[in-house]
């Protein structure tokens, strides 16, 4: 990883709320929080008040194995806005958690944008932001 | 004004450009009001007749701002704010108002100086949200470096995965834009392009290369509808241009919450749309597709049912956009050649109301009768639908 990937502007240093703060505060003990919904069973990312897949309100936060399936992805070749356009190029994807239902969009520092490919298995990877936050990256599994 | 128990058919009155693809110096409002006049003028209309009126733009109580702006007291509003596609719904919910009787003329307008004001940095980061948290879902995409063009690009990424469609096939979209661009004088971009020199642009966000992306311009646009009973007095009376059906929605906000990448809202849209004008995907003679990303007309034709689903690579590769083809696309030469100010979803349906009234010149699609505008905003977050035809439903 370039040494950019942990210089974060203020302006990219999460803010959190009542509703996210665990999100935010689980990546930076390095957990990665999600909720399941008691009532139907599924997972969703991130934080709400609703279940939504069933409408339910029955939510709690659950830990996630942090592994997943590369839904999709795309090698980000330009953005202006720093710190990001000093880490290019760099791979975005949408990953399809273990757990049923929950989709995460996260970087992959450590990944060659050669290397990526959609079906590929992923794990959960923890980049501190702050005094107690963190981000949630992903990296490949060999 | 109608009494309840009628409704009313509703007609395209007036179209108005304003300055653009470059109008360096003139601010949003200004660019609103040149439309807006130049639209009142194309349908013969004075303003004090002008009784609704829709906007969209980045800030609150915009369309009330341009109330005020243009001197309008409207009794109708609709400030629906959903990027691209804003348009598309704000012509929904005028036709319906105005076939009811709740309203006679409604004007939509907008305007953007995006180029001047932002140069060409709107998919790539822009100013940024610096100095403010992003809203709602976007504080979880933000931090990843995502872009505009990186949220098409991965659903892009996702049905080439699925359907083994090419960048080839998608490159072909850009070139049949710029052959209509050519042919249209005030388009930004005239000079024909190929299939390599798609692939040989710079990727911006793998799979998407420079020239999958639209232009950024400045540009205004403002169209006004009218009840029919009004239309026959006005100038474009021997050509008149009807509403005949619409619809919209929605399926996520962020990228991440667009659980299949390859399916939109504009399956269900038109599927209403269509079904409320009476037609089918065989019946349309011209298709004003939103071409913010190559990706966005080829998940389009597909959902409208213009292709099946799948195919789309492959039906744009052959040919079919083209003047002259099976579905003329974009006559004008689109967002990717002609102008995209921002959001573009009005300047479909201006080009389909030229269109329909056999104003087009060089462009023209011979005996057009029936067109079908769809918008989508966002990352493919909305979509609206609009049927437009030279006869009633």
């Amino acid at each position: 990883m370039n040494a950019d990937w942990n210089d974060n502007p203020a302006w990219v240093v999460p803010v959190p709320n009542d509703e996210d703060r665990e999100y935010w505060e689980g990546a930076g003990r390095g957990e990665l929080r999600i909720q399941r919904c008691r009532d139907c069973g599924l997972h969703q990312h991130y934080p709400r008040a609703v279940c939504s897949h069933c409408g339910g309100d029955a939510i709690e936060f659950v830990t996630a194995s942090g592994l997943g399936t590369i839904y999709s992805f795309t090698v980000i070749r330009k953005n202006g806005i720093p710190p990001f356009r000093d880490r290019l190029p760099f791979v975005v994807a949408a990953v399809d958690l273990e757990e049923t239902g929950a989709r995460i969009l996260a970087s992959m520092p450590n990944l060659a944008p050669q290397d990526a490919r959609i079906g590929g298995r992923v794990r959960a990877a923890f980049r501190p932001v702050g005094d107690t936050l963190g981000f949630v990256d992903f990296e490949a599994i060999e | 004004m109608a009494s309840r128990s009628e409704r009313r058919n509703v007609c395209v009155v007036g179209v108005g450009h304003a300055d653009g693809p470059h109008a360096t110096g003139r601010q949003p409002y200004q660019l609103i009001a040149q439309g807006f006049g130049r639209a009142l003028a194309d349908a013969g209309l004075t303003k004090d007749r002008v009784d609704g009126l829709a906007s969209a733009g980045h800030t609150g109580m915009h369309e009330v701002a341009v109330a005020e702006y243009l001197g309008l007291r409207p009794a109708w509003l609709d400030s629906t704010s959903c990027g691209g596609s804003s348009f598309e719904f704000h012509a929904h919910h005028a036709y319906r108002a105005i076939e009811a009787g709740d309203v006679d003329v409604v004007a939509i307008c907008y305007g953007s100086n995006q180029l001047t004001a932002n140069g060409r940095t709107l998919g790539t980061g822009g100013a940024g949200p610096r100095g403010m948290q992003p809203p709602g879902p976007m504080k979880y995409e933000f931090p990843t470096g995502l872009t505009l063009v990186g949220a098409y690009a991965m659903a892009a990424r996702r049905h080439m995965h699925e359907f083994g469609t090419t960048p080839e096939q998608l490159a072909s979209i850009s070139v049949q834009m710029r052959e209509h661009a050519a042919r249209n004088p005030s388009a930004m971009y005239r000079d024909p392009i190929t299939v390599d020199d798609v692939l040989a642009s710079p990727l911006i966000a793998d799979p998407l290369h420079k020239l999958d992306c639209c232009v950024i311009s400045d540009g205004g646009c403002c169209v006004l509808l009218a009840a029919e009973e009004i239309a026959t007095d006005l100038r474009w009376s021997s050509n008149p241009v009807f509403v005949r059906g619409a619809s919209g929605g929605t399926t996520h906000h962020s990228i991440q919450g667009m659980n299949d990448m390859t399916r939109t809202a504009a399956a269900e849209a038109g599927r209403r749309a269509f079904a409320a004008a009476g037609i089918r995907p065989a019946d349309v003679d011209v298709f004003c597709s939103y071409d913010s990303f190559t990706y966005t007309v080829l998940v389009m034709l597909e959902d409208l049912g213009f292709a099946p689903k799948g195919e789309g690579g492959a039906f744009v590769a052959d040919g079919n956009l083209r003047l002259g083809g099976a579905l003329p696309t974009n006559p004008d030469g689109g967002g990717l050649s002609c102008t995209h100010p921002g959001m573009r979803g009005l300047f479909l349906i201006a080009e389909a109301t030229r269109q329909l009234r056999h104003d087009a010149g060089d462009s023209q699609v011979r005996d057009a009768a029936v067109a079908v505008c769809n918008g989508s905003g966002g990352w493919l977050s909305t979509q609206g639908t609009v049927v437009l035809g030279t006869e009633a439903r």
